[in-house]
């Protein structure tokens, strides 16, 4: 991480903002939630940041509001330019306010990164230059038009602040006409707002004073201000993802920092916030996933910090930096090397809404693990925003100020150590509950049914809680997806909740401990392919060290994430000659969803794994000494025989291993046995998670949660 | 023929033309809409026999996609279609079904439903396995679902055991590994659904089952023979039936884009009907042909020559609303043809943009923006109103010509090509893609129908531009793009054409006199839609080295939004196109192309003599630069497709002066 010396601000230091104080450095910044439905702002809008006020939070500001009808380059986008916004404006701001928390508006127009699909209007952007990312070639603005948004922005953020926002924020970075503006490669105008710096500035410039004329002097003005290339890391990519982490640095005279000097130099500018990467291009570099370490990003605040300190002095305005943050110590750090004034911390505060003020009361956090999965995987499909840590992400109510955590009736209230869904709702209790099976599904189930009061035990057949998680947790750097476990498990220990390790549960254990209600999260197991001899593993054996391949091995995937990037890497890591087949047109597609791809290429290309598509497994045979005992692998050889699809060509390949990763078979058993006779004795039972279909995490996370609320409501 | 009417159940339907069940992301929130009111009233209006709304999910357990109508809130609705085709006659049938393991789990978060635990191809999530508590709310969601249409008003319904349906799935070999009565008789499911349905209805209403006839897999899927012995056993519950072809595997299958044959259907289709009219048969259900059947003449020979009863033409009433009620008036001349692009009908995507189509830009927003949309033209006037001169004549020229006559103005029209057609001349010499060139056959006769004087090979100056502003005549500038420079570096002797060059010689002559002899060609294409995907396939038809150049990782990324991408990417593989993904091409020199890896930086280098480039084209406004206060429309506003030039050219003589 970045340091400079001399420390900084702590965390729970108040800081005046322009007009107002915020009470800690911790900010939720903006980010895409999709929660807009017709383009105006919804109470799910105004939960949701109400409950990270009412968490702690410092400060929050929203996602962006589009100041002009020809800017929609996704569905739900909040319509700033609708004056039809406004008693959504006031719900969002009256909630945040409840807690005594400002809260922002983010304005924006996203230029030509943006596309004609649902205006059916031509983009508009600097030049016609069309973005990389949404490919369309936009028009170039007039002077009329340039005219016309800044009396856009303006008129936009005097409606925020008529909707009682604090103030507003210009977003200048990832995917922004301001930026586009700014940088001489989507700039290439030869008129006064093109050409020189000070020229591509010149439309911030005239922007920041008109905002600033409409809003008045006592409210809150920051610009966001981004870059993309910078010096330090590798092409395309992100520092830590092979090899260990490098600070990065930013070279001397960085025209950002110009800018930032400049448009601080109005003395209109009460904060400048910050982000690296560029929407649709480097987006992994915007919301980084897991492995990347936080404050990768903190090069730019820290050059932005110095550079207006040492113009400004004490009129220098705050700086906010962003990047990763999930634990509060990675905040203290950031603040203490002096990078910034202000955290944002975005996915911390998703997973935990109560990340700030458990970070101000020295507790732990519910961790994001950086999955990417629901909240840009899910994003970025034009879908609300969730997180598979948080189930009631995007489902918030509205929390009254001061009932933030719940406790359970007849116990001691919990502690705080130990975070607990901010948004259970009522409480029934007194059910008798058997969980069986401690993977995600059913620690997840156990734990909410414990905080709604009910008694609960949960069986796991293995030594250690876990199930699965536990085996994707030792790829590598998968290490921060055993979070999730390890924090469900104290979460359980908290709540009372009696976990059996070592017990295998059948019908006349139930029987015996007769339950109200049943809890089914027996999990999935390995279904092997017809063509498994000998030598053919599946990825779990593999994961859990059972069997250690030496190579050369062949990768077989039909799943499409991260469990083929997780073996391929473990064992091309260990020296295998690793290829990794699949018979989908992209090796590993759903890495591209949670901006996992960019670096698995990296890590691939660096440990030769050769990546092979759109081609089937038809059979393995055993050649060579050995090949007709069953003993396993012992110098014999597998010919597998491959289909190409799109040509119908055979091909052939040898290997000593092969790994399937492929889809699991429920592991029913208990489920098929007795679910019936569980029926008719009126007690109800839940399935959850893999034993119902085997899915990834997140369905496990929400099926848990969801049984966990539904126990004792039927009683 | 096609105008006649035909009797369906207890009700008679006024032609033979159904529009069918298409998805249109019109709904409000999971209810049908005014728009899907106005979607549909627009086509009861033009002459369609039988309308079948969008399908809507007969349970909660359903939700494909945002906007997939759910059946229990759509009875207001459905009584607002109703309302609103009345008038012109259409009977209305609701589209019932389930998505089962080929829905979406997004959006409830729930486990989807499916026979048994078989992931679906594309989303390769694993369904639960359906067990009988839950077919039997299966069955009673059709049930409750048929009820409340017809309660609504709607004079039947049609059952989905077609591409995306759970019924499908039950069928099938590939999806149906149960062991029970619904493993042992996979048509079970499908048959007490269809049980249920008709004793809801009863006998008057109209049951209609759109049926999956063969899955084209043969390995293990729904086949002909199958569906042979299937369909006769079910007829007795049926009024008609509309057989469909495609699985999971095959998606694209049902609504394939141009590279399919129009009709591809009337085999199968003839067949089976032939099977339904075996002597000793009882009732028999009309028989439905479907199948990108987007001809008139095609379609009226089928109902001669004994393949079906009635034709579903949905896209072709995309294309044009009105094309019964040209037939009517005895001009199939004047019927707007479709392109079969898919570029505008296939919306079942993620960002939920509304249907349309390529060169009516009306389809999907009736009602929504007056003067650009699908009205009937009432009473076209006579050119004697002000002088309008369209400089271009591509797609925006065309269509602002015709716009304009259809108003009243005195119209002259400048290309400076020697045929009209401009970008849509090239697009349409790309393989799937003819039909481009049928749109400028029906824009060269309505121009002559309605008096538009057309010069080609006519480059109109600025001088005599000023002279005709001068005369206040209305200008329209609709003067098409241009090439981008290369964005790599060309060492001397590399041969680099834009698409446009190319496409340009091989509409005069052979690929293989435009290339030459041993060329190694790169189709270097930074933009992913059709071009590159077709240029390539063009090179290596001609028997030429060919590889596609894409920073993407596949060909043609942008072919989703068509449901070509798999496809094409499978052609291009069997032509012997080699695909650099992920690569950026950095130069060309010395007989050699540069490549640079988009992520790992890696440089890898190709042999190279030619560069077709397909990179995104610029705006050609040197004429509006110099007059900005001129009307434009299309490509010289930004180079985009055929649907925006159609648009942008009916707003701006919208926008016109009144005559």
């Amino acid at each position: 991480m970045a340091r400079i010396a001399g420390g900084g601000p702590r965390l729970e230091s108040r800081l005046a903002v322009g007009s107002v104080t915020v009470r800690n450095r911790v900010v939720f910044a903006a980010h895409l939630t999709n929660f807009a439905v017709d383009g105006l702002p919804t109470e799910r809008h105004a939960a949701y940041y109400a409950a990270r006020a009412a968490g702690g939070a410092g400060l929050v500001i929203t996602e962006e509001h589009t100041v002009h009808p020809g800017d929609r380059p996704y569905e739900k986008l909040i319509r700033g330019f609708d004056p039809a916004v406004l008693p959504g404006y006031r719900r969002l701001t009256d909630a945040v306010h409840a807690h005594g928390v400002p809260v922002l508006a983010q304005l924006n127009h996203n230029g030509g990164q943006s596309f004609g699909g649902y205006t059916r209007r031509p983009v508009w952007a600097p030049s016609a230059v069309p973005d990389r990312l949404f490919r369309e070639v936009p028009v170039a603005l007039t002077t009329a038009q340039i005219t016309e948004l800044i009396s856009g922005y303006a008129e936009v953020a005097a409606r925020c602040v008529a909707g009682g926002f604090d103030g507003v924020e210009l977003q200048g970075s990832q995917s922004s006409l301001v930026r586009q503006f700014l940088d001489p490669a989507t700039n290439r105008r030869t008129d006064s707002y093109g050409g020189s710096p000070a020229g591509r500035r010149r439309f911030l410039i005239e922007l920041v004073a008109a905002v600033r004329a409409a809003i008045g002097p006592d409210r809150v003005l920051g610009v966001r201000l981004g870059c993309d290339d910078l010096p330090g890391v590798r092409p395309g990519g992100l520092p830590g993802g092979a090899g260990p982490p490098g600070d990065l640095e930013l070279p001397a005279g960085a025209e950002v920092v110009e800018v930032a000097m400049a448009v601080a130099g109005t003395g209109q500018l009460d904060y400048v916030n910050t982000a690296i990467g560029v929407a649709g291009s480097t987006q992994y570099r915007i919301t980084p996933p897991m492995g990347v370490p936080a404050g990768y990003a903190l090069a730019l605040p820290m050059a932005i910090r110095a550079a207006l300190r040492a113009g400004l002095g004490a009129a220098a305005p705050p700086v906010l930096g962003v990047g990763r943050f999930t634990t509060p110590e990675q905040v203290r750090e950031a603040l203490d090397g002096g990078a910034c004034d202000l955290v944002g911390v975005v996915r911390g505060q998703v997973a935990d809404p109560e990340f700030a003020g458990r970070a101000v009361r020295g507790e732990p956090v519910r961790t994001c693990l950086g999955c990417n999965q629901e909240c840009v995987g899910r994003v970025g499909r034009n879908r609300w925003l969730g997180c598979v840590r948080n189930p009631s992400a995007g489902r918030e109510r509205s929390v009254a100020p001061g009932s933030a955590v719940q406790s359970a009736p007849g116990r001691e209230p919990p502690t705080g150590r130990v975070p607990v869904n901010l948004t259970l709702g009522g409480r029934s209790g007194g059910s008798r509950v058997l969980v069986v099976g401690g993977g995600p599904a059913g620690l997840r189930a156990a734990a909410t049914a414990a905080a709604r009061g009910h008694r609960v035990t949960l069986c796991e057949r293995a030594e250690v809680a876990g199930g699965q998680v536990r085996l994707a947790a030792r790829a590598p750097g998968r290490a921060e997806f055993g979070q999730v476990v390890d924090e469900l498990l104290a979460e359980c220990s908290e709540l009372g909740v009696v976990v059996r390790t070592g017990v295998a549960v059948d019908a006349a254990f139930v029987r015996h401990f007769e339950p109200d209600e049943l809890v089914l999260a027996t999990g999935s197991r390995p279904a092997p392919p017809e063509w498994a001899v000998p030598g053919v593993y599946d990825v779990r054996q593999v994961l859990s060290g059972e069997v250690e391949p030496a190579g050369p091995v062949l990768v077989y995937d039909e799943l499409g994430h991260q469990p083929a990037a997780s073996v391929a890497v473990l064992l091309a890591a260990r020296g295998c000659a690793v290829e990794l087949l699949t018979p989908a047109m992209v090796v590993v597609q759903d890495l591209g969803l949670t901006l996992d791809r960019e670096r698995f290429r990296r890590r691939a290309h660096e440990l030769g794994i050769r990546q092979s598509t759109d081609r089937v497994v038809l059979g393995v045979t055993r050649t060579g000494p050995g090949a007709d005992s069953s003993a396993g692998p012992g110098g014999e050889r597998l010919a597998v025989d491959v289909l190409h699809h799109p040509t119908g060509a055979r091909e052939r390949r040898e290997c000593a291993e092969v790994v399937c990763v492929v889809a699991a078979e429920p592991a029913d058993e208990l489920w098929r046995g007795m679910g019936a006779e569980l029926g008719r004795a009126g007690r109800a039972v839940y399935r959850v998670g893999d034993c119902l279909a085997p899915r990834r995490l997140d369905a496990a996370i929400i099926e848990g949660d969801r049984a966990g609320r539904a126990v004792g409501e039927a009683r | 023929m096609l105008v006649d009417s035909v009797r369906l159940g207890e009700w008679v339907a006024p032609s033979r033309v159904v529009f069918g069940p298409i998805e249109t992301n019109l709904a409000a929130g999971r209810a049908l809409s005014a728009r899907h009111a106005a979607f549909y009233a627009r086509r009861a209006a033009g002459g369609a026999g039988v309308i079948v709304t969008e399908v809507a999910s007969v349970h909660e357990s359903d939700w494909p996609y945002e906007r997939a109508p759910l059946a229990s809130v759509c009875g207001p609705g459905w009584a607002e279609v109703v309302a609103a085709c009345r008038p012109s006659g259409a009977l209305v049938l609701a589209g019932l079904g389930h998505a089962g393991g080929q829905g979406s789990s997004a959006y409830h978060q729930r486990a989807l439903w499916g026979p048994s635990r078989v992931a679906d191809v594309v989303s390769r999530e694993v369904p639960g396995a359906l067990e009988q508590p839950e077919i039997d709310e299966l069955v009673d969601g059709f049930a409750a679902a048929a009820g409340l249409a017809v309660s609504a008003g709607c004079a039947g319904v049609e059952v989905n055991a077609g591409q995306h349906s759970v019924l499908r799935q039950f069928l099938s070999g590939l999806t149906n590994r149960r062991t029970d009565p619904y493993g042992a008789d996979r048509a079970r499911l499908l048959r007490e659904v269809l049980t249920a349905v008709r004793g809801a209805l009863g006998e008057g209403p109209v049951l209609g089952l759109r049926l999956c006839a063969d899955e084209l897999a043969p390995w293990g899927g729904i086949g002909r023979a199958d569906t042979s012995v299937l369909l006769p056993t079910l007829a007795p519950l049926l009024d008609y039936v509309v057989p469909v072809r495609g699985s999971g595997l095959t998606v694209a299958a049902t609504r394939p884009d141009g590279h399919t044959a129009p009709g591809f259907n009337r085999e199968l289709t003839a067949a089976l009907r032939a099977g339904l009219h075996a002597p000793g048969t009882g009732s028999v259900p009309a028989v439905v042909l479907q199948g990108s059947v987007v001809d008139v003449d095609m379609a009226d020979a089928a109902l001669a020559d004994g393949t079906a009863d009635l034709v579903e033409m949905t896209r072709a009433q995309l294309a044009d609303p009105d094309l019964v009620a040209w037939l009517r008036a005895g001009r199939p001349e004047r019927i707007r043809p479709c392109t079969l692009t898919n570029q505008h009908s296939w919306v079942r995507d993620p960002r939920n943009l509304i249907i349309s189509d390529d060169a009516e830009p009306g389809t999907g927003y009736e009602g929504v923006e007056p003067g650009v949309g699908t009205a009937v033209p009432a009473g076209e006037r006579s050119g004697a109103g002000p002088g309008v001169l369209v400089v271009g004549g591509g797609p925006a020229g065309l269509e602002a010509a015709r716009v304009a006559a259809l108003r009243g103005y005195r119209v002259h029209l400048v290309e400076r090509a020697a045929l009209l057609g401009g970008a849509l001349r090239l697009a349409a010499a790309l393989p799937g893609r003819a039909r481009f060139g049928l749109l400028v056959g029906w824009w060269e006769r309505e121009l002559r129908r309605l008096g538009v004087v057309v010069r080609t090979g006519v480059a109109i100056g600025g001088a005599e531009l000023d002279a005709a502003i001068g005369d206040g005549v209305e200008v329209v500038l609709c003067a098409g793009s241009r090439p981008s420079p290369p964005s790599f570096e060309v060492g001397p002797g590399v041969l680099v054409r834009s698409a446009a060059e190319f496409e340009s010689a091989v509409l005069a002559g052979p690929v293989r006199a435009v290339l030459p002899v041993g060329a190694d060609v790169v189709v270097h294409d930074p933009v992913g839609d059709w071009t590159g995907v077709g240029v390539a396939e063009q090179v290596a038809a001609a028997g030429l080295r060919c590889v596609l150049v894409t920073p993407d990782p596949v060909a043609g990324t942008q072919l989703d939004r068509t449901g070509d991408l798999a496809e094409a990417n499978a052609r291009l593989q069997r032509a012997g196109v080699a695909r650099e993904r992920y690569a950026t091409l950095r130069a060309v020199r010395d007989g050699h192309a540069e490549l640079v890896d988009v992520h790992t930086g890696a440089r890898r280098t190709l042999p190279c003599t030619v560069v077709l480039d397909c990179a995104h084209r610029l705006p050609d406004d040197t004429l509006w630069q110099a007059r900005p206060e001129l009307a434009r429309a299309g490509d010289c506003v930004a180079p985009r497709t055929v649907h925006e030039a159609v648009l942008e050219a009916r707003r701006a003589i919208c926008t016109a002066q009144n005559p």
